[in-house]
């Protein structure tokens, strides 16, 4: 008996050394987490029901549901909302079938196919917000180089206000394409490499094309990684938020105002040039909603390609 | 296969392909090449419209910016955040996915899907504001330490990484050095650190490339320090300056500042960015 109750606490001990030790090499990513991801968080979710002027403004206010509310009924934010849809689907609409493109004309291994995707994905390796203040220049409508070249070449007669009201939008996501294809070419040319070369041979010696072996073979195959690939391009489209900042500032008049950066703004001027009063409350709500719609559109996103596969 | 015996319908496919291919290249590379033959430009050139060289090469523009505009102090920064971030983000990564990987232990299942909620709710920049204000209580916010935890962050993703590569690893190898008499630390430094270098090296990549490209974070975290801001942010506030009109070829000159060390890097590693990629998309 004696015995019995010894062996226990030291098998206790030993648990609790165990613990410790594991504790031990988890504790610096830990803390890390818990100050940058956790706390964060629920600080925001906090902060939804509160009246907020930050340090220095006084005590924080309950204000129950009225954040939330003044969400639902603020235009501007819901004209925020429809940019992002916007330049999501645009972006998408664009990036997916000219990233699966070149895939397909890249993912052999051949000399120059090599080098070719190199090219392509060096984007990806680049500051956005240094690119953005480059395609800034680029842009500009009467010193910048696109216009000069298009009015040599004789394509326009007059210089294109590119980061005008109509064309805002249009020119953030040529720069997101950009910015975005190599990295969505190699998840394809991954994908590709994993649809058996069996399948494509004997779809070429059953007399198959190029263009049937796409779609008959390779899409079908691709099915399982195109839904993942489709669902990051999809997901990274709502939380673009620097090259937005850095290109247009969300402007002119909100024209290219997304739904990320509306949340931003209540905590931090998007430029310089800008002076906000912070209304923390407010802007944890908005971020929030965001959040939620991002979360909606996902799963509504995976309920529909579900039904996809259920069709093929 | 031979060349000859291409059909001229296959020539075509072949002509076609490098014809898109080229447009994309050229789509791709101009507003790099254009970014740095723009810092050798004066700033009539670019703003009235010179050739696609610069007329002359205008090496000073650089001077202007390491010196004038303060550069020498922006790359030191820089450097020295991202250089901290990497080291940072390896060292916790590594030991937090080896001990997940190989460890029972009290609250990891609480602490396994409190990670795995965090990878799907993103309330985006906003939550910078909470960090700095955490980091100010702990009176760090003046300092360059804040910039480098706020961007080392949970890296709940790459823990996940690790973990999967660890899980690979095959335990009888912990099982041996146990039996020869290895501490759970000399299992951990004498066997799984050697054998996860392939995984540790993209961690090491990606937290780079985030570190130094990174804008938001570096700027709000040096929004009462100034001089510790990074390259990124200086090059970007020059959009906001008094006399920015006047100033393309300096911006431009910044803009290759920031972008020639990474492009070195890619240069250097492009081959493991690319494996690296799809290793986060597939595992991840």
């Amino acid at each position: 008996m004696e015995d019995k109750k010894s062996r226990s606490i030291i098998q206790q001990k030993k648990a609790v050394k165990q613990n410790l030790q594991a504790y031990s090499f988890l504790l610096p990513n830990l803390i890390l987490f818990m100050a940058c991801s956790l706390y964060p968080v629920v600080w925001t979710l906090k902060y939804v029901f509160y009246q907020y002027g930050g340090f220095g403004t006084g005590v924080p206010r309950f204000v129950g549901l009225a954040n939330l509310a003044r969400v639902f009924r603020d235009k501007v934010y819901w004209q925020s909302v429809l940019h992002t849809f916007t330049y999501g689907f645009g972006k998408v609409i664009i990036i997916i079938p000219l990233a699966f493109f070149l895939a397909f004309l890249l993912n052999q291994q051949k000399r120059g196919n090599g080098v070719a995707q190199s090219i392509m994905f060096l984007p990806t390796i680049m500051s956005s917000a240094v690119m953005g203040l480059v395609f800034y220049l680029l842009f500009n409508a009467y010193n910048g180089e696109i216009n000069k070249y298009l009015m040599q070449v004789g394509l326009i007669s007059r210089p294109i206000n590119w980061l005008g009201k109509n064309n805002a939008m249009k020119t953030l996501i040529i720069t997101a394409v950009w910015g975005g294809v190599g990295n969505y070419m190699v998840y394809f040319i991954a994908g590709i490499q994993q649809v058996s070369e069996d399948a494509i041979e004997s779809a070429r010696i059953d007399g198959a094309g190029r263009l049937q072996t796409i779609w008959y073979i390779i899409i079908p195959m691709l099915g399982p990684i195109l839904k993942i690939i489709m669902m990051l391009a999809i997901t990274s489209a709502f939380h673009d938020i620097t090259n937005v900042m850095v290109l247009t500032e969300g402007g002119p008049n909100n024209a290219t105002m997304v739904m990320s950066l509306y949340g931003y703004r209540y905590f931090f001027p998007i430029s310089s040039a800008e002076a906000t009063i912070p209304q923390y409350g407010y802007g944890a709500a908005v971020s929030v909603v965001s959040a939620v719609i991002a979360g909606v559109v996902t799963v509504a996103y995976l309920k529909v390609s579900k039904k996809l596969d259920d069709i093929y | 296969m031979n060349r000859k015996h291409l059909s001229k319908s296959a020539w075509a496919a072949l002509i076609g392909k490098w014809v898109f291919l080229a447009v994309m290249i050229i789509f791709t590379v101009y507003p790099v090449v254009y970014t740095v033959l723009g810092s050798l430009k004066t700033n009539a050139e670019l703003t009235q419209g010179g050739g696609f060289l610069p007329q002359e090469w205008h090496f000073e523009n650089y001077y202007k910016a390491f010196v004038q505009a303060d550069f020498t102090q922006y790359t030191l920064n820089s450097v020295i955040v991202s250089v901290s971030v990497t080291f940072l983000a390896v060292a916790t990564c590594s030991l937090a996915g080896f001990i997940l990987a190989r460890r029972e232990f009290a609250g990891k299942k609480l602490l396994m899907a409190l990670y795995m909620s965090m990878m799907f709710v993103s309330l985006g920049s906003v939550t910078l504001y909470p960090i700095y204000e955490l980091l100010r209580t702990l009176k760090i916010n003046k300092t360059i330490l804040a910039l480098v935890i706020a961007l080392t962050g949970g890296q709940a993703t790459n823990v996940f990484l690790v973990m999967g590569f660890t899980k690979g690893i095959p335990k009888e190898l912990d099982e041996a050095a146990i039996i020869d008499g290895c501490s759970i630390y000399g299992v951990y430094s004498r066997i799984i650190l050697p054998l996860s270098k392939p995984i540790l090296a993209v961690v090491a990549l990606f937290s780079f490339r985030n570190a130094w490209n990174d804008y938001i974070t570096s700027l709000i975290m040096t929004i009462s320090m100034p001089k510790l801001q990074t390259l990124t942010v200086a090059v970007v506030q020059l959009k906001y300056s008094v006399n920015a009109a006047a100033e393309w070829h300096i911006m431009l000159a910044g803009a290759s500042i920031a972008i020639i060390p990474i492009l070195i890097v890619y240069l250097l590693a492009n081959k493991q960015f690319i494996a690296g990629l799809t290793a986060g998309a597939v595992k991840g």
